[in-house]
Parts: structure tokens; C-alpha cells; sequence
């Protein structure tokens, strides 16, 4: 899970500051949204490409996003809801620029992904689900990553890294910007 | 046709029907939440669930279907343990709030319960927190999320009967929880079926909610007024504990299945018309705007009526009874040789569902007895030379009284026509009679007595039976039902049918006798 | 043992994945072939005699699926590719998208002329950028280059092939919530009957094939049906892959005959148990298989000879665990893992993981009661068969072998509120 979505908790400022305000359809996604159209059969069944194409562009869905794809697609805003609530990878707020994914599964978890997890937060200095002050690493864990011939496995972003160790931790947020 | 065996009786069903549609067929009741006969089977709950011999998984009856030679048992040790495992489940998230909780008496969960649970619970972690705790999402419905066992219902009543989607599912596993769309409001026209549909206590009424224990009410068959629907009712009676809710007598209505009107449903404009039942009554007779007695009254109005001789005429609006419409007719236009006619209904707006244009309940019944409409009272009396009209209901009459020697008006509730009487007698509504509507498409139905007339008031039947009395013209009828079947002798679509015949479900004009009752 | 590599050659390799290296492999060759000269029903045939079997998890022979569709409908026929890898323990997949999206490609083509489809979606699960890139790439060359698109190689047949990336939820492996997702929805598996060979995407017949079992189709098809079966056992053709993970000394994928045994898998391919310790427990078939001891790994690692010993091969999936693990800690992450990725939608799963999860919790916060142990079993047993899809018996099905095999274990834990292994390392 990404970000827990019952977190009630006030955003940090900088995640605060990353939030957007979008009223009408952007322009920039008018093309790919077109083209996403064309490769489904039904208005619905763009939605999650879409989506995926929003938080490209914004790092995240908002309420307000979900509102303008549902005019856009012409379907009701609740199955736009549904959908972003489900599945847990669409963030429904503003996250880190490094989204730091700890496996916490069962390969992993024989792999040492608990001390794995605690070195990664004292590493970053924030816990689950928190994010640095400077807006640059956000802390989750997540479900089985499907990489557990290198457990222990974390994802940052798009991108997976294991067989991890404080060495190599620190060589992977260190190239970071 | 499939030959099924369940509970070791044997049924023959069409291809298709679901085990617990068969079962049904033979009166065997297969708990359930989720499934509804008027929505899509979603097969969420697993409360259904019955064992087919050969089949080593237990198999839901709301989906699965009869086949030839199935032999179903729905009742065994097996599908009660498997019941009371899945009434364990609900309850592992269920709040037992059921001494504050407003569907307490009318739960599914809590009936069920009483009769599958298990004695005690092995639940004993903490549940899961949701959203929405008594929320508002609409002008009339209560939201709360910790009571919902998530059959989807009114999901799929908004998704699939109204269209508009304002209700869905969101997030997932045990954090599940129905949720009103960003932004949206539950509003729609027939949002109120929502807290029909929910099983549980998680959709309430705020119209109705903590004004009444439901074990206090008595139900009773109606019909609402609505529209010329006719869609078929229960009214909700708080005849045991009239001080709990300040002498209100008429607590709220419920839709009653009729797949040939409402199938379960009714509009909320419908629903929460039963508030006009004791509101503002007329509840005592006048002459010339003072009061007097109901017999002072009629005394007058027979003078006057006499007087007129066959210069009379009455004018019925299109919420009077059949039976009623009968005795103006036979007194009006038969005995004293003068006129009757119904007044044209008012018009509203309608929709595709259930609600009709035609805001009366009896119009039809009214152009079956009646035959004339008037559109233009005044006209019309000017027209046939009329000196004396008694005008039964609510209409505009403007312009009227000046017309003709003398007007009586039997009203329910102070109105233009009440405004306009030289004589005002103080009528009844239709909860308060047994009688008949005839609905939009001719389907009689019958209204049962759910309250006396209210205090002051009278049977609009007796009305017009103590006006022929005095006018020299008894009728030899005790009750409503008498007076229907002298229509029914008397006119021949009416032809067959009497009250008793006509059933929960009302029977249509020229059928000669009602079909057979289906099975509830 | 020395099964050939028809799948697992080139992983690792920096240029397989693009269509020049392999078309000199000899790729589209069969797909050309078939579009050229094969009918339908000879495709379908082979792939029976073949006794190729899906890979996904369930084991349901292909060709039997594949003969399900039916022919000349009208409604167009649609392929939906299940790569929404997601059994823990589980990555096998992952290496097909990204060193040989074309075999996939190629098999889809197979099997779209089989069926009679000309238009596929690939369901990738969310989390694989790079996979998805890989075979995005590869669908794009594809396109250029003829092997996709209105006329096939020349051959007249039409196919359209769109890359899907999924949201980030297990439950999208099941076939039907995986249409679902298909059509912009959550992920709630649908009732069946029917079954999406006749009602599936959009309301259309489907075929649902998982990428391993279309990857093999090529391969069935240049080997003949009867060499293909050979290189298994007698009731599963083909090589399979398979994943070994947890404590051994080189966790990876190996790709083997079914015929090959669960020690053979943990010895001699993955290296014996990390670090010399002895063997405790193995599941053998990504997390919902049944737990087996260390006297039941002289198993053959096929569809059958798992069931034989009361567990599954499942998506082939080995988690090696040493005597050192606490399996009420185990239990944890197993329980938490299927109380998240629950659907929601029917009342058993939903209500019941998230109950087995709180216990087990319950359990290893030293607040165990006597009675949990029984009730973790009898709850799980309610669970199986009771719910729509298998996720209900996934989730149940741990935790019944767990319970089977380690009781010793959960009745101390709950006893004394501490476990019985000393010094345990794996905590949720």
C-alpha cells in the first residue's frame, strides 16, 4: 500500500507543495488521453491507463482529477473513485520524489526485510508512511514485488533494487537527486 | 423444464430459474442479503448457500440454476453450520449497537441471527474502523458504514433502477465501504428505496429514524395516492404507542411488491405523502363557514339539494374511491335524476420509472364510473343548468358558488374547494376506508382501513349514504364492500370482481376474476 | 535434469529481447507457419496432445481451454494475457517480458489463430516498469516490421496487440477480476457460470492464458506434440519454470522437466540451504500452496505429483525455509498479505483474512489463547469453497497446513506468548 488512505493526517508542507489544482482537462494529456481511447473498446476501460498517465504527469490522482477524467470519459465520477481507492499503487496524494517501496513479504521477509526496513528508516530518518521534510523520500512497504530471487527487494519509484545492505542503500540514495 | 428435488420435494421449474427462485416456488425460504429479485445477483453474501448432492462444494441459490434430477437440501446440518459460519463472518466487523440501532425488529442480520447463529461468538478483535458513522448523504437517508455487511444493494438500485450512480464501493478487503460519488448527494427521486433495500441498519430513513420501535407498527396494505401508478403500499401504524411520537398515527410507507405496478419500489415524493394523512385535517362540518355538526351539516345540504330537485349535480375529484365514485353516481345522475361527473386531475411531472404525469390515484376508476370529465366547473354548471352541486375532494372552484343556488364540499384538508362551501363536511382519506383505486392501466386495487377517520371526520361513503337517506333515497349497503359489488353487478368491466377477489395484488378491468396469487 | 532451455536461454541477455535477435533464433517461424498452412483445429490439437498446461497456477490443460471458444460467433473473440504476476514467491514471468516479449508475441499469434482472436491485451502488473517497457518495445517493433497489426507476416490475419498495466492488486491474477480490471473497474472477480470462455472481456468470448504457458506454444509447436510431451511427465508437457526463493544459497529461476523433484529443485539448482542450515519447511507453489516438510520434498514437481502430496504446484513458486524460522511468525506475513489483497467483495474472504490476521497477531503479542490454534483452522476451513473466487482458498489453505504441520508451534506460542524457536528471524 502506498500511502494508507485512511491516514487522516495533516500533508507535510513539502508535499503540500506539490499539490495541484486542476479544473478542466490538461491540454498536455488531451493526446495520450485520445490515444489511450482508441486502443479500448469502452470510455471505462481507459480509465486506468489514464490514470496512470495523470500521476505520470502530477505524481498523483486527486479528487479533483478523478472529477475532470469522469467528464472527459463520460462515465460517473464514483467509478473513478472506486477505481483509485482499489487498486493501491494510484497515489491520492501528493508523495515523495523517491517513493521508497519495502517489500515486506515472505521471501523477503527470510532475507532479513525487517532489519532491511529499520536500517532504510534510519537511513532516511522517517518512519512507514512518512515523508522527509525536504519532500524527497517518501517510506512505504508494500506487497510481494515479484523479485525475491533478490530479496531483500525494495522499489523506488519505478525502479527495483535488491539484495540490500546498509552499503548499498546508502550508494542508492546517494545517486539520488 | 428441469425436475429438481429440494428438501425432498419435488419441483418443475422454467430452464434457468435459480435454485432460490424453485425454492421459493414451493414456499421454502433461503436466507439471504444480498440477492433481490428487482437488482442483478451479485452473490456477495454467501448467506444462500445450500448443498446439491454430487457437488462437493456448498453452491449459492441466488445464482445457482435448477437442473433436471438436482436434488437440493437447504436445510441440513451442513447448510446450517455453513450459515451460521458466514453469520459469524458479518459479524466479525458488525457492531452489536442493536439496542441503539434503528433497524432493530426489521434486521435481517439480527433476525437471521436469532435463527442460524451460533449462541455465542469466538470474535473477539477489535473491528475495523470506516467512514462514515451516521452520515448524511442525502435529504433523507443516514449512512452508516460500521453496519453495512457490503451486499451491494443499493450500489446496484442506483447503478441499475435510477441510473444515477451516486452510491459505490470503494477502497478494498475489510476496509470496503460504501461511498457516496465526490460530491454527489443522494438525492435522486426514488433515493428513499435505498433504506427498503438495505438489510441491515446501515441506510435509515431521517424521516423516520428513533421515532418509533418498528415492533410498535402495524402494517397495513394500501395504495399510494401519489400518481395514477397506484404503486401498492404498506402504511406503518403506531396504534400501540401513540404517545411516542406526539399522536402521529401514520409512521411512514414502505413499498409493497407488485410485479404489475411498482414492482418494489416507490417515489420518494410517494413515500413521504403519508405525512398529508394527519396534517391540517378538516376535521369538523360547517355551514357558511361556522361550525356545526356533521348531522346539522347534512340537514342543510339535503334542504338544498332538495330544493334544487334534479338541478344537481356532483363533481368528484380523482382521489375519491371507486365505491365512493359509485354512490355519487347512483345518487346523482340515478335517483335524484341530475348530473355526475370527475374533475380533470391535476398534472405533475413523470419519469420513466414509476412516476406518472397524472397525480391522481383513481382517474381511471373515475372515467369507468363516471365518464365525464370537466375541465371547467363553472362552465360546465353553467352548461346543464345545475343549481346544487356537491363537489367530493379538493379542486379549484373559483368563480363556482356564484354560479349555483348551493355548494357542498366533502373535504379532507382545507383547500380551494373547503374555501368556496356553503356546506363543508369533513370526509376521509384512503387510509382511512376499505375501497378500491383503479390504477393508470385499469388494475383495481384494494385500500384496507389503516386508521378510523380522523377525529371529527366521517367516511366519505357515509357522507353521501346519510345524503341519500335524507334525500329519500337510502341505499341498502352496510359496507365498502357491498357498495362494490352493486358497481360490479352494475358495470361491466367491474364485472367478477368483488374485494375478496381482488387479492394483495388487485385485479384488472374486464379480467372477469382476478389471476391466482402468487406466492409471497 | 538436463531438460533443454526453451524459455530461459537468453534471461539476462542484453539484446533477446528485440525482434532481429529473435528472428535469427528461428522466432515467428511457427506463428508463420500456422497462419499459413495450419487450421484452428490442428493448432488445437497439438497443444492437446502436447498436454501443455497453464502456468499461471491452476494447471487446466490449454488445449481444452482453447477448444471452449466457440467458432464462427459473432462476437469477435478476445486473448487476455495474465502477467500480473503476484503469488508471492513467484517471478518467472518478470524474465519472459523482459528477455522475450516476441516468444510471448509469437505464442499470442498461435493461439489468436486458433481461436479465431485478433485482439489481445497484455495484463502486466503495475510495479514492472522495466517488463513493461521490454514489451511495449516489443509490441511497437512488432507493429513496424509486419509481425502485428491488419495483415500478419502476409498472411491476411489480423492482430492487435495492447499493452495493459495494472493498478497494484493481486486479485487481478484471477481471471475474471483481471477482465474486470480490463474494463476499468476494481478488480472484483465475477460469478461463474458463465465462464470467459463464452462471457468475458466486454461480454465476449476470452481466452486467459498466463505468459508462461503462451511462451511454450512456439517451442510445442516446432518440437511436435509428442517430443514436447516427452520433455515432461505424462500428464504435463514442456519444460516449467521454476522460482526458488527464501534461505538457499542462490535463490533464482531455473527452468527444468517437471519430472524434477523438490529436493533436486532446492540442492542441486538453488544450492542446498543457505549457509548449511538444516531444512524446515518448503511451499512449493507460490504462498497459497500448502506447506510441506522436509520428508515430502522427494515430490515430483508437477501439477500431479504435488496434488499427491495434498499441496499444489501452483505458480511454481519455491519459498525454502530453514530451522530457524518461527512459523507463527511466517503465518503473520502470510495472513497480513492475503487480509490486504482480499477483494473485499464476498463475505468469507473479506471478513474471514482480516479475522485470521488479527488472531495470529493476537497470537505473537503474547495474548494467545488455547482455543486460537483450533479456531485458526476451523476459521480458514470456512473459508474454502464458500467464496466466489480462489482467493478464499488461497488465503485459507496456508494456514491449514501451517496449523497441520507446525501445531506444536502455534499451541506453545499461545501457551507461553513467546515462540518456541529460539532466536526466530522472520517477523512481518
Amino acid at each position: 500500500m502506498s500511502v494508507d488512505p485512511h491516514a487522516n493526517v495533516e500533508l507535510p508542507a513539502a508535499l503540500a507543495a506539490k499539490e495541484v489544482e486542476i479544473t478542466t482537462f490538461p491540454e498536455e494529456l488531451k493526446a495520450e488521453c485520445d490515444a489511450i481511447r482508441g486502443r479500448y473498446e469502452t470510455p471505462r476501460a481507459a480509465l486506468m491507463p489514464i490514470l496512470w498517465a495523470f500521476q505520470r504527469r502530477f505524481g498523483y490522482v486527486s479528487q479533483e482529477m478523478e472529477r475532470v477524467i469522469a467528464a472527459e470519459l463520460e462515465i460517473p465520477v464514483i467509478w473513478v473513485r472506486e477505481t483509485v481507492t482499489f487498486y493501491t499503487m494510484y497515489n491520492q496524494r501528493p508523495v515523495g520524489s523517491h517513493h521508497v517501496q519495502v517489500c515486506g513479504n515472505l521471501s523477503c521477509s527470510l532475507c532479513g526485510a525487517k532489519e532491511t526496513l529499520a536500517m532504510i528508516s534510519e537511513e532516511l530518518g522517517i518512519g512507514v508512511g512518512e515523508t522527509t521534510a525536504d519532500g524527497r523520500f517518501t517510506l512505504s512497504v508494500v506487497q510481494c514485488l515479484a523479485a525475491c530471487e533478490e530479496a531483500p527487494v525494495m522499489q523506488v519509484n519505478d525502479r527495483y533494487y535488491g539484495r540490500l545492505d546498509r552499503a548499498r542503500v546508502r550508494e542508492i540514495f546517494g545517486g539520488m537527486g | 423444464m428441469p425436475k429438481l428435488t429440494i428438501d425432498g420435494r419435488e419441483v418443475e421449474v422454467a430452464p434457468g430459474t435459480t435454485l432460490i427462485e424453485a425454492a421459493r416456488r414451493l414456499a421454502i425460504h433461503i436466507p439471504h442479503y444480498c440477492y433481490h429479485r428487482g437488482l442483478s445477483i451479485a452473490g456477495n453474501c454467501r448467506m444462500c448457500l445450500v448443498e446439491v448432492e454430487g457437488v462437493p462444494k456448498m453452491m449459492i441459490a441466488c445464482h445457482t440454476q435448477a437442473a433436471d434430477g438436482m436434488v437440493v437440501h437447504t436445510d441440513n446440518d451442513k447448510c446450517r453450520e455453513y450459515r451460521a459460519a458466514i453469520l459469524e463472518f458479518i459479524l466479525v466487523n458488525h457492531p452489536l449497537d442493536c439496542p441503539v440501532c434503528d433497524q432493530a425488529g426489521e434486521c435481517k442480520l439480527q433476525n437471521y441471527y436469532m435463527e442460524h447463529g451460533t449462541a455465542g461468538s469466538r470474535v473477539d478483535e477489535d473491528k475495523v474502523k470506516k467512514r462514515a458513522k451516521a452520515k448524511q448523504i442525502g435529504p433523507n437517508i443516514m449512512l452508516d458504514s460500521e453496519r453495512c455487511i457490503l451486499c451491494s444493494r443499493c450500489v446496484r438500485f442506483t447503478d441499475e433502477i435510477t441510473h444515477t450512480h451516486e452510491l459505490g464501493i470503494t477502497e478494498r478487503a475489510d476496509h470496503s465501504e460504501i461511498t457516496l460519488a465526490p460530491g454527489a448527494w443522494l438525492d435522486n427521486r426514488y433515493a428513499g428505496c435505498v433504506v427498503d433495500l438495505c438489510p441491515v441498519g446501515a441506510l435509515t430513513d431521517r424521516d423516520f429514524r428513533f421515532k418509533c420501535r418498528v415492533w410498535y407498527l402495524t402494517a397495513v396494505d394500501s395504495i399510494c395516492t401519489g400518481c395514477a401508478r397506484g404503486c401498492n403500499i404498506t402504511i406503518h401504524v403506531n396504534r400501540d404507542r401513540p404517545h411516542k411520537a406526539g399522536g402521529t398515527r401514520v409512521m411512514r410507507y414502505k413499498p409493497r411488491e407488485n410485479p404489475a405496478v411498482n414492482q418494489w419500489w416507490m417515489c420518494d415524493a410517494g413515500r413521504y405523502s403519508y405525512k398529508q394523512i394527519d396534517h391540517e385535517r378538516v376535521d369538523s362540518a360547517a355551514v357558511d363557514g361556522r361550525p356545526v355538526a356533521v348531522e346539522q351539516a347534512l340537514d342543510a345540504s339535503a334542504a338544498a339539494l332538495k330544493r334544487a330537485a334534479a338541478a344537481v349535480a356532483v363533481l368528484c375529484a380523482t382521489t375519491a374511491t371507486n365505491e365512493e365514485l359509485f354512490l355519487a353516481r347512483a345518487l346523482f345522475a340515478g335517483a335524484l335524476g341530475g348530473h355526475a361527473a370527475y374533475l380533470a386531475p391535476p398534472q405533475g411531472e413523470q419519469d420513466d420509472l414509476l412516476l406518472l404525469a397524472d397525480q391522481s390515484p383513481n382517474t381511471r376508476g373515475a372515467q369507468e364510473i363516471l365518464g365525464t370529465e370537466v375541465r371547467d366547473p363553472v362552465g360546465w354548471v353553467k352548461a346543464h343548468g345545475v343549481k346544487a352541486v356537491v363537489v367530493v375532494g379538493e379542486a379549484d372552484l373559483t368563480g363556482l358558488k356564484a354560479e349555483v343556488d348551493h355548494l357542498t364540499v366533502i373535504a379532507t384538508h382545507p383547500g380551494k374547494a373547503a374555501a368556496q362551501a356553503h356546506v363543508l363536511l369533513p370526509g376521509s382519506v384512503h387510509a382511512e376506508v376499505e375501497g378500491t383505486f383503479t390504477n393508470h392501466a385499469g388494475r383495481v386495487q384494494r385500500l384496507r382501513v389503516a386508521v378510523p377517520p380522523i377525529r371529527g371526520a366521517v367516511e366519505t361513503w357515509r357522507l353521501l349514504l346519510e345524503l341519500a337517506g335524507r334525500l329519500g333515497h337510502p341505499f341498502d349497503f352496510a359496507f365498502e364492500d357491498d357498495i362494490f359489488a352493486a358497481l360490479a353487478s352494475q358495470l361491466a368491466p367491474f364485472a367478477g370482481l368483488s374485494h375478496d377477489n381482488l387479492g394483495r395484488r388487485g385485479a384488472l378491468l374486464g379480467s372477469g376474476a382476478p389471476q391466482p396469487t402468487e406466492v409471497v | 535434469m538436463s531438460a533443454p532451455k526453451l524459455l530461459s536461454a537468453n534471461f539476462g541477455s542484453e539484446v533477446s529481447f528485440h525482434l532481429d535477435h529473435y528472428l535469427e533464433r528461428g522466432g515467428y517461424e511457427q506463428a508463420r507457419r500456422v497462419l499459413a498452412e495450419m487450421a484452428p483445429e490442428a493448432v488445437i490439437d497439438q497443444v492437446k496432445q502436447a498436454k501443455l498446461r497453464g502456468c499461471g497456477g491452476a494447471g487446466f490443460p490449454t488445449g481444452m481451454k482453447w477448444s471452449f471458444i466457440p467458432k464462427g460467433g459473432a462476437k469477435p473473440v478476445y486473448l487476455a494475457v495474465n502477467a500480473d504476476e503476484g503469488e508471492p514467491g513467484t517471478f518467472k514471468d518478470k524474465y519472459l517480458l523482459t528477455y522475450e516479449p516476441h516468444m510471448l508475441l509469437e505464442g499470442m499469434l498461435i493461439c489468436a489463430k486458433a481461436v479465431g482472436c485478433h485482439k489481445a491485451y497484455i495484463y502486466v502488473r503495475g510495479e514492472f516498469d522495466l517488463p513493461i517497457a521490454r514489451m511495449e518495445g516489443a509490441v511497437a517493433e512488432a507493429y513496424d516490421r509486419g509481425y502485428l497489426g491488419p495483415d500478419v507476416m502476409g498472411s491476411g490475419f489480423a492482430f492487435d496487440v495492447v499493452v495493459h498495466r495494472g493498478g497494484g492488486a493481486y486479485i487481478c491474477g484471477e481471471e475474471t477480476a483481471l477482465l474486470e480490471s480490463l474494463e476499468g473497474k476494481p478488480g472484483h472477480p465475477r460469478l461463474k457460470p458463465p465462464f470467459p470462455a463464452l462471457v468475458g472481456l466486454n461480454g465476449c468470448p476470452t481466452v486467459i492464458n498466463n505468459v508462461e504457458t503462451l511462451a511454450l506454444v512456439p517451442h510445442l509447436l516446432r518440437l511436435g506434440a509428442g517430443a514436447f510431451l516427452d520433455l515432461g511427465v505424462p500428464t504435463q508437457g514442456g519444460t516449467k519454470l521454476y522460482c526458488v526463493s527464501g534461505q538457499v544459497n542462490r535463490p533464482g529461476i531455473f527452468e527444468a522437466s517437471p519430472s524434477v523433484t523438490l529436493r533436486q529443485l532446492i540442492d542441486d539448482y538453488a544450492g542446498g540451504v543457505r549457509g548449511g542450515a538444516k531444512l524446515k519447511a518448503v511451499i512449493p507453489g507460490g504462498l497459497s500452496a500448502p506447506v510441506l516438510k522436509p520428508d515430502e520434498l522427494d515430490t515430483e514437481a508437477s501439477f500431479e505429483g504435488l496434488k499427491q502430496v495434498g499441496s499444489m504446484l501452483g505458480s511454481a513458486g519455491l519459498i525454502v525455509m530453514d530451522e530457524s524460522v518461527c512459523m507463527v511468525e511466517a503465518m503473520r506475513t502470510i495472513t497480513q498479505f492475503y487480509a490486504h489483497e482480499s477483494c473485499g467483495q464476498c463475505t468469507p474472504c473479506r471478513e474471514g483474512t482480516g479475522w485470521l490476521r488479527r488472531i495470529v497477531e493476537r497470537i505473537l503479542a503474547g495474548h494467545g489463547r488455547a482455543e486460537d490454534t483450533d479456531n485458526l483452522d476451523s476459521i480458514a476451513r470456512k473459508i474454502t469453497g464458500t467464496t466466489i473466487c480462489p482467493l478464499g482458498d488461497a488465503a485459507a489453505w496456508p494456514v491449514m497446513g501451517f496449523v497441520e504441520k507446525f501445531r506444536d508451534e502455534f499451541e506453545y506460542y499461545c501457551r507461553t506468548g513467546h515462540s518456541r524457536v529460539s532466536g526466530a528471524r522472520v517477523a512481518g
